[in-house]
C-alpha cells in the first residue's frame, strides 16, 4: 500500500496569539518519506507548528509548503496532510471502519470501493476483527491503530501526530512505536510526531528538532543529538547528563579545560568558547567512569556515595559533591563497581565532556 | 427498597417512601385523574329540566340585581321616597323569592352519566382548529430549531468564553420580563402601525398584514419558547470534543458535512428535549395566539378549551378537549423519541 511522502518546508514561519509569540521566525525542511519528530517539554510550541501545517492556524509571517506547493490560505480539509489528536477523537457514534471509511466518504468515493478500502486499512493495522464494534468497545491500544488507520485512508502526503501515544502504559507504547515506525515504512509517507517523550523520538525519528520557548534548538538524527547536543537545554533534555559548573582556563578549536570547585576538566569545545567565559562541561552518565584510586589521569574528582538505583538491565549510581549530584550508569553486564556502596573517584575522558556556554537546561 | 433500609434506615425509609408517594399522586396522579374522570360524563335532563333551571337561574340573577338597587337605597339619605322605594324593593324580593321556591320544587337534579360523548362532540371546525393548532405548533418547533440550531452551536463550540457568556446572557435577560409584556412588546412591533411596518414603509415597502396572517403568533411563539430550544441543543453540543468536528475537518469535510455526520447526531437527544418542550408549550399556549390575533385569524384550540370552561360553562366537554391534547402531545414525545432513537434516560439526562 504505497503513497506518497511529500516535503513540508517551514519558511520565516512565526506564530503570534496576541503579544505571546508562540514560534520565532523558524526555517524547517522536512524530506519527503522521513520519520520526524518535534521534540520538546510542553509549551514550547511544537502543537502551535502541527496545526499550522495542518492549516487549522495561519501563519502571522512566513509560509509553509507541502510538496513545493504554497499553503498559505489552504484550510485543513483541502491540505493533503492528516492529522492524528492527542486524544484520537474518533467519531463515537460510527464503527470502526465507519471511523476509517469517513474521510474516503468526504472524498466521494463510492460507497463499496469504500467499504472495501477501510477494510484494507484495517487489515494494514492488524484490528480486522474489530471492524464492526464501536471505538468506546476497544482497548486503547486498538483505538490508537484506529486513528491511525483513520488518517491514513485519505492516502495523505504527510501525517502528523500530536502525541498520540501519551495515553498508553509502556509496554503498549513501546509495541505501538514499532507499528507507527513499520506504518511508515510501509506507506511512505511523511510523518511529523510531536512528543514530550526523547525515548519516543529517539527510537521511531529518523531526524529530530529539539525545541524550547517557541525555537528549535537543533535539528539532526537521533544519534547526533545525542552524541553533540548544542545548547545546555539539548544536552539536559535529550538523555541524562551531568554537569560542572566553572569558567573556562584555557581554550583551543578542539578542547577547553574548565576550573570548577571539584576540580580542573577538560573537554570538547562544544560551544567554540574562549577564555573566561562562564561555561558548563556535560558528561553522559554512561561516559562517567568509577576509577581505581590509584590509577594517575585527568578529570578524576572524588565524591560521595549517596544512594543506588537498580533499573533491571543496568545500576544507577547517584553519588554528590559540594550539594551536586553525579550519576554513573552501570551496565548490569559484569562491570565492576556495581554493587558499590562507598564513596569514590570519578572520571571521565576528555572526548567524552562537551563545553557549552551557560544556558538553561530542561526542567530548572 | 433494602439498600435505602441499609444507608436511612427505617425510619427515613418509611418517610422518604411517604413524601415520594405523596409527590406522585398529589402532583402528577390526582390532577391528571380528576380531569380524565371529568372528561368522561355529563348530566343528563329530563323534559324541559334544562329550562327551568335556566328559568331559576335567570331569577336568581333578578334578586341579585334588585339586592344591589336595595342596598343603594339604603346607603343614600333617608328620606320619605327612599324608605318608599326600599319597602317596595323588598316586597318585590320577597315576590321572587317564593316564585324560586316553587320553581326549585319542580325542579329535578340532572342524572350523571358516564360515557365518550364529550370527545365525540367535537365538530368539524373545531377538528380542524385541532389539527391546525398541532400542525402550527410542529412549524413552530420546526422554526425554533432551525433558529437555534446555529445560536447553540456558536455559543458552545465558536464563540469565546467571554463571548459566549454575553449571548448566553443576551438570550435569558427578555425572560425576565413577564410573557404577556414580551407578546406585547411583539404585537406593537408587529402591529399593522408599528415599528416593522413603519421600517418598511421608509423603504418603500407597503405594510403588511403580520397579525391578520397569523405569521405574528409564530413570531412571537419562537421568541417566547426559544431557550427551551437553545438549551438542551447548547448542552448537548457542548459535551462534544472540539477535536473530533476538527478530525472531521481535518479529513475533508466541508462544513455542513461536519453539521449533518458529527454533530448532528451527537446533539440528537438534545433537540429532541428542545422540540418536545418547545412543542408541548406552543401546543399548549394560550396568551400569544390569545394576544397576537385578537380574533383576527381564527383561534388556536387552547382558546377553545378556555372557552369551554370559563365562557360556555361547560368543563366536561373541556376537560375531554385538554386531554385530546395532553394524548397529542403525548404521542408527540414518543415520535421523537422514536425518529431520534433517544431513550427516557437521555431525555431526562
Amino acid at each position: 500500500m504505497a503513497m506518497h511522502g511529500k516535503d513540508v518546508v517551514l519558511e520565516n514561519v512565526s506564530i503570534k496569539f496576541g503579544d505571546f509569540t508562540a514560534i520565532h521566525p523558524t526555517d524547517l525542511h522536512i524530506q519527503a518519506g522521513e520519520f520526524f519528530s518535534i521534540l520538546g517539554p510542553s509549551g514550547c510550541g511544537k502543537t502551535t507548528i502541527l496545526r499550522t501545517v495542518s492549516g487549522f492556524l495561519e501563519t502571522t509571517t512566513g509560509r509553509v509548503l507541502i510538496g513545493d506547493e504554497e499553503m498559505t490560505g489552504v484550510g485543513p480539509h483541502l491540505r493533503p496532510t492528516a492529522l492524528i489528536f492527542q486524544n484520537l477523537a474518533l467519531f463515537p457514534l460510527m464503527k470502526v471502519w465507519q471511523n476509517v471509511a469517513f474521510g474516503l466518504e468526504m472524498h466521494n468515493w463510492p460507497k463499496a470501493d469504500r467499504r472495501q478500502r477501510a477494510h484494507e486499512l484495517i487489515d494494514l493495522v492488524a484490528l480486522s476483527d474489530q471492524a464492526d464494534k464501536f471505538p468506546s468497545e476497544l482497548s486503547g491500544g486498538q483505538r490508537q491503530r484506529v486513528a491511525v488507520a483513520r488518517a491514513l485512508a485519505v492516502e495523505p502526503a504527510v501525517l502528523l501526530l500530536d502525541e498520540p501515544l501519551s495515553a498508553l502504559d509502556l509496554k503498549l507504547r513501546q509495541h505501538m512505536r514499532a507499528e507507527l515506525k513499520r506504518i511508515q515504512r510501509k506507506t511512505g509517507v511523511t510523518f511529523i510526531y510531536i512528543t514530550h517523550d526523547q525515548g519516543e523520538a529517539l527510537t521511531m525519528s529518523d531526524r529530530i528538532a529539539v525545541m524550547k520557548d517557541g525555537v528549535i534548538q537543533q535539528v539532526d538524527t537521533g544519534d547526533r543529538i545525542y552524541a553533540n547536543p548544542v545548547t545546555p537545554f539539548v544536552a539536559s533534555f535529550v538523555g541524562e547528563s551531568n554537569i560542572l559548573r566553572g569558567r573556562v582556563d584555557e581554550a583551543d578549536n578542539d578542547f577547553a579545560v574548565l576550573s570548577t570547585p571539584q576540580g580542573r576538566f577538560r573537554g570538547r569545545n562544544q560551544g567554540r568558547l574562549v577564555r573566561d567565559t562562564e561555561a558548563m562541561l556535560f558528561v553522559r552518565p554512561e561516559s562517567m567512569r568509577i576509577s581505581d584510586p590509584e590509577a594517575e589521569s585527568e578529570n578524576r574528582f572524588p565524591v560521595a556515595f549517596a544512594r543506588r538505583d537498580l533499573e533491571g538491565s543496568f545500576v544507577n549510581l547517584f553519588f554528590e559533591q559540594n550539594n551536586e549530584e553525579f550519576i554513573v550508569h552501570l551496565t548490569n553486564a559484569g562491570a565492576s563497581g556495581l554493587d558499590a556502596t562507598s564513596n569514590a573517584i570519578l572520571s571521565f575522558s576528555p572526548e567524552d565532556g562537551f563545553v557549552m556556554a551557560v544556558g538553561e537546561l530542561a526542567d530548572e | 427498597m433494602n439498600s435505602l433500609i441499609r444507608s436511612f434506615g427505617p425510619f427515613m425509609t418509611a418517610l422518604i417512601v411517604m413524601l415520594c408517594s405523596i409527590w406522585v399522586v398529589v402532583m402528577i396522579v390526582a390532577p391528571q385523574l380528576i380531569m380524565v374522570e371529568q372528561s368522561f360524563w355529563h348530566w343528563r335532563w329530563g323534559g324541559d329540566d334544562a329550562a327551568l333551571s335556566a328559568r331559576v337561574d335567570d331569577l336568581y340573577n333578578q334578586v341579585d340585581t334588585l339586592g344591589l338597587d336595595k342596598s343603594a337605597a339604603e346607603a343614600a339619605t333617608a328620606t320619605p321616597e327612599q324608605t318608599q322605594k326600599v319597602s317596595a324593593l323588598s316586597a318585590k324580593i320577597t315576590g321572587l323569592m317564593a316564585t324560586i321556591q316553587q320553581l326549585e320544587k319542580q325542579e329535578v337534579k340532572p342524572k350523571k352519566i358516564y360515557s365518550m360523548r364529550n370527545y365525540l362532540i367535537m365538530g368539524g371546525g373545531h377538528f380542524a382548529i385541532f389539527i391546525k393548532t398541532i400542525l402550527a405548533s410542529l412549524a413552530v418547533t420546526l422554526i425554533a430549531l432551525v433558529v437555534c440550531y446555529p445560536i447553540a452551536y456558536t455559543v458552545a463550540k465558536l464563540a469565546t468564553p467571554s463571548k459566549a457568556a454575553i449571548i448566553l446572557l443576551g438570550l435569558v435577560i427578555p425572560y425576565s420580563i413577564n410573557e404577556l409584556l414580551r407578546i406585547f412588546a411583539w404585537l406593537m412591533i408587529l402591529n399593522h402601525n408599528g415599528v416593522a411596518n413603519f421600517l418598511l414603509q421608509r423603504v418603500g415597502i407597503e405594510p403588511i398584514a403580520f397579525l391578520d396572517s397569523g405569521a405574528g403568533v409564530f413570531v412571537a411563539m419562537v421568541y417566547a419558547y426559544i431557550l427551551f430550544m437553545v438549551f438542551p441543543i447548547y448542552n448537548t453540543v457542548e459535551t462534544l470534543d472540539t477535536s473530533v468536528v476538527e478530525a472531521a475537518r481535518d479529513l475533508g469535510a466541508p462544513m455542513w458535512k461536519i453539521h449533518w455526520h458529527i454533530v448532528l447526531p451527537h446533539a440528537k437527544p438534545g433537540i429532541a428535549v428542545g422540540s418536545i418542550m418547545t412543542f408541548m408549550l406552543a401546543a399548549g399556549s394560550y396568551s400569544v395566539p390569545y394576544v397576537m390575533t385578537r380574533g383576527t385569524s381564527p383561534p388556536w384550540f387552547t382558546q377553545l378549551i378556555y372557552n369551554k370552561f370559563f365562557e360556555s360553562n361547560n368543563w366536561n366537554t373541556g376537560a375531554a378537549y385538554a386531554f385530546t391534547l395532553l394524548i397529542a402531545c403525548t404521542l408527540f414525545i414518543f415520535v421523537m423519541m422514536r425518529i431520534f432513537g433517544v431513550s427516557i434516560k437521555d431525555v431526562s439526562r
